[in-house]
């Protein structure tokens, strides 16, 4: 009986698809999003407050993941971006091959912004790597203030992280800062925006933070 | 919830790895599976064990070694071993600790006849 030494990551192919990705954002000069939530945390909502203020000097593209339905994309469409939307059937997260196969429709040389909106899960998507730029994590108040401790691996990874749905906040048990404390002992690097899709609070203070990522993109 | 994808990469990891090596039969596959690598042991067993059946991997076994998270802090110095990813320096305090360990999710080793 003999031994193999082989040291690899299981994921390894998917790492290898993401840094081809990557590379290839770089060379093309996009910035790119990795939008991820749980289900129903507004991820579609921030899309369409942030992007429609943003379209006229951008050229944007969506990619929206969902186990079934077009319905995000349509909403994304409604705004005037272009979106294409992936079908994963029962899969909980999106994966490179799947993101490389969807640039097929955008043409890459005129697209300064790429969103890709991940699959509602504050779990899977954290392990698999998109060659993003960043991923930016949303939290609605109604899921409680503790979310950010109870799945932290998605915190961990993250660069920002929105609290969304705030103008609920005098209906709700919801501690604001206690929610952004638990964020800093996982990641104290993340930044933080409050929002709401609502009330149009917080959205340009957001849409800054994208603008600028997306000029220093340019630049380099 | 992708334990399944995770076990079938083990398995054609194991498997091509085997095969370069002129191997016929794999009898164990060692892995180490940080405490952060959003894996349940138990699912990824069960998957495995379901795919694994007609291939060269039929009778492996899966080798598991969880990685705890290790953490360094950067004010201290301390190192210490954390429950829970809620990096508060158990020392003094600080949030400003760095993590060593525990997003491991690789496979090491295989034995092969």
């Amino acid at each position: 009986m003999g031994k193999i030494n082989i040291e690899e990551k299981v994921l390894s192919k998917n790492i290898k698809k993401a840094d081809a990705l990557r590379e290839l954002f770089k060379e093309k000069g996009v910035f790119v999003l990795n939008l991820v939530s749980s289900p129903g945390s507004g991820k579609t909502s921030i899309l369409e407050s942030t992007l429609i203020g943003m379209k006229n000097e951008y050229n944007i593209g969506v990619i929206e993941g969902d186990l079934q339905t077009e319905n995000d994309t349509e909403r994304i469409r409604k705004t005037g971006i272009d979106a294409v939307q992936i079908n994963t059937g029962g899969a909980c997260h999106l994966e490179a091959e799947g993101i490389g196969k969807a640039l097929e429709n955008f043409d890459l040389d005129k697209l300064d912004f790429l969103v890709i909106e991940n699959v509602g899960n504050l779990v899977c998507p954290s392990s698999f790597d998109l060659g993003e730029d960043c991923k930016v994590v949303v939290v609605s108040t109604p899921e409680g203030d503790d979310k950010p401790a109870k799945y932290p691996s998605m915190i961990h990874v993250s660069s920002a992280m929105i609290v969304n749905k705030i103008d609920l906040l005098d209906y709700l048990d919801f501690d604001i800062q206690k929610c952004i404390d638990y964020a800093k002992g996982i990641n104290p690097d993340l930044d933080f925006f409050n929002v709401s899709c609502k009330t149009g609070e917080g959205i340009g203070t957001w849409t800054d933070w994208l603008t600028k990522q997306i000029s220093d993109k340019k630049s380099h | 919830m992708h334990e399944v994808g995770i076990a079938q990469s083990i398995l054609d990891i194991a498997v091509e790895n085997a095969l370069n090596n002129r191997a016929e039969v794999i009898n164990k596959i060692h892995l180490k599976i940080g405490r952060l690598a959003a894996v349940e042991n138990d699912a990824l067993l069960f998957a495995f064990d379901a795919l694994k059946e007609d291939t060269i991997a039929e009778n492996a076994l899966l080798e598991i070694e969880d990685i705890p998270i290790k953490g360094r802090c950067t004010d201290c110095e301390h190192e210490d071993i954390y429950d829970e990813i809620f990096f508060s320096c158990k020392k003094c305090g600080s949030y400003k600790v760095e993590q060593l360990t525990g997003e491991e999710l690789n496979i090491t080793e295989i034995e092969v006849d």
